[in-house]
């Protein structure tokens, strides 16, 4: 009865975790079709929620990395995942309130890494798995979109660089169609079977699913297509009310190109498995265009908040996770640490919430 | 712990293939595109006919490749293998 609740808690936080994610991300996948006036907001949003969904049916790969690559399934207990996704969504908060960089797929594994160090001791992380599969992607990823995009809109521009801008604006506003469609579906793909890894991974553990016999259950993936895209979906509202200068000016030309070479990274890389920050290969393909065309049009503060991110998020939610995973025994190995650990987080984020609604609310 | 053994070189090594193949060849094609569509359109309204056909086949088939690249991409990213 204990682990049935348990395993429903883990449920319920991991697909939290994941519309969370869509929320979060949906700036990152619209704001570049939106800025060039390819598509109009409300439609770039639905577009890009029905993507999601559909991309997150596209491969399962990532999902077995994260389920059977990264930690030693054997070893694993539900309060671990608990512990390390709670880490991760603390991590998230925190950098929210304080404005740092973050990311959440790399919270998402450095929680799990710290709660599975504390419970089973670093002989439960698998360390090569570790390091090829999510460290060293994660550093090429962004610098190959960099590189891609800044090499397409070079060649776009020596090809179309003497034709009137009416035609070519026109002509990569209607190809923004396509690269923004596929860099949705990447993005459902990516970061949608970090959450099926994680889910799958707690059926692991409470036996449901064999660890020899390794396969994500249809129900995990459809719930987290579903998670994913609705975040996708309600996080777009936001955007399109406070759309304005915060979106960078760029041609329709650099906005297929960047978009483009973050859909193809993510999709190569989400086809051998590694789970990657969509966020940083996006940002990586919008200043690789930029930098192609003017080097000054680089906001090298977003440059250097994704190298802040990459060097404190890893260990800094691994520290997370570890907390709570002690936070959580100290209760025992029953339900009843993940349900108290839950209201603290829950309570604790309203806070957060309140207080930052407070500030907004008054006036400076 | 060995850099080069543990990390898989050839498969990180095809993400960076086929990452510069189709994030730079098929936006090189769509601008094949665009340039055969616009220029496809001028020729037909300094009445050259037969060139502005030509061109806008150059768009047709670049637009054509384009989605057809795509719709390559996605089936061999859902077979399991």
């Amino acid at each position: 009865m204990d682990s049935d609740v348990l395993l429903v808690i883990v449920v319920a936080t991991a697909l939290a975790f994941d519309f969370t994610n869509g929320f979060h991300d949906t700036a990152n996948v619209v704001a570049t079709a939106i800025s060039t006036r390819a598509v109009p907001p409300r439609v770039a949003v639905l577009f890009a929620s029905i993507l999601n969904f559909v991309g997150a049916f596209v491969s399962l790969k990532v999902a077995a990395t994260v389920a059977s690559g990264i930690v030693d399934p054997d070893q694993i207990t539900m309060t671990i995942v608990f512990a390390g996704l709670v880490g991760a969504i603390a991590w998230n908060l925190a950098t929210w309130y304080f404005g740092l960089p973050s990311s959440s797929s790399h919270a998402l594994i450095g929680g799990l890494v710290g709660s599975t160090v504390a419970a089973a001791g670093t002989g439960a992380v698998d360390g090569n798995g570790l390091l090829s599969k999510v460290i060293v992607p994660a550093l090429i990823a962004p610098v190959l979109a960099f590189v891609v995009a800044g090499v397409a809109i070079l060649v776009i521009y020596a090809i179309v660089g003497r034709m009137r801008p009416g035609p070519v604006t026109r002509g990569f506003r209607l190809g923004q169609l396509g690269s923004g469609g596929l860099l949705a579906l990447s993005h459902g793909t990516n970061d949608a079977q970090k959450t099926m890894g994680i889910i799958t991974l707690a059926l692991v553990a409470n036996g449901n699913i064999s660890a020899d016999n390794f396969h994500v259950p249809d129900w995990v993936v459809i719930s987290s297509a579903s998670a994913i895209a609705l975040g996708t979906y309600i996080g777009g509202w936001r955007i399109i009310r406070t759309m304005g200068s915060r979106i960078i000016k760029m041609d329709s030309a650099q906005g297929f190109s960047s978009q483009s070479a973050g859909a193809v990274v993510i999709l190569a890389s989400s086809h051998f498995g590694y789970p990657l920050s969509t966020t940083h290969v996006i940002n990586g393909g919008i200043m690789g265009a930029g930098a192609a065309k003017r080097l000054s049009a680089v906001r090298w503060g977003v440059a250097g908040n994704i190298v802040a991110a990459w060097i404190l998020t890893l260990p800094a939610a691994a520290a997370g996770g570890a907390l709570v995973y002690g936070l959580t025994r100290i209760f025992g190995t029953g339900a009843t640490g993940p349900v108290v650990v839950l209201a603290a987080i829950v309570l604790g984020a309203t806070a957060l919430f309140g207080r930052r609604y407070r500030e907004a609310m008054t006036p400076a | 712990m060995n850099l080069a053994t543990v990390i898989d070189w050839n498969a990180l090594g095809k993400v960076v293939l086929y990452s510069l193949a189709a994030g730079i060849g098929v936006p090189a094609v769509y601008a094949v595109a665009v340039l055969g569509a616009g220029r496809s359109v001028d020729a037909q309204r300094g009445g050259r006919g037969v060139l502005a056909t030509v061109l806008a086949l150059v768009a047709f088939v670049g637009g054509a490749a384009c989605l057809g690249a795509i719709a390559y991409g996605i089936y061999l990213l859902t077979q399991k293998s």
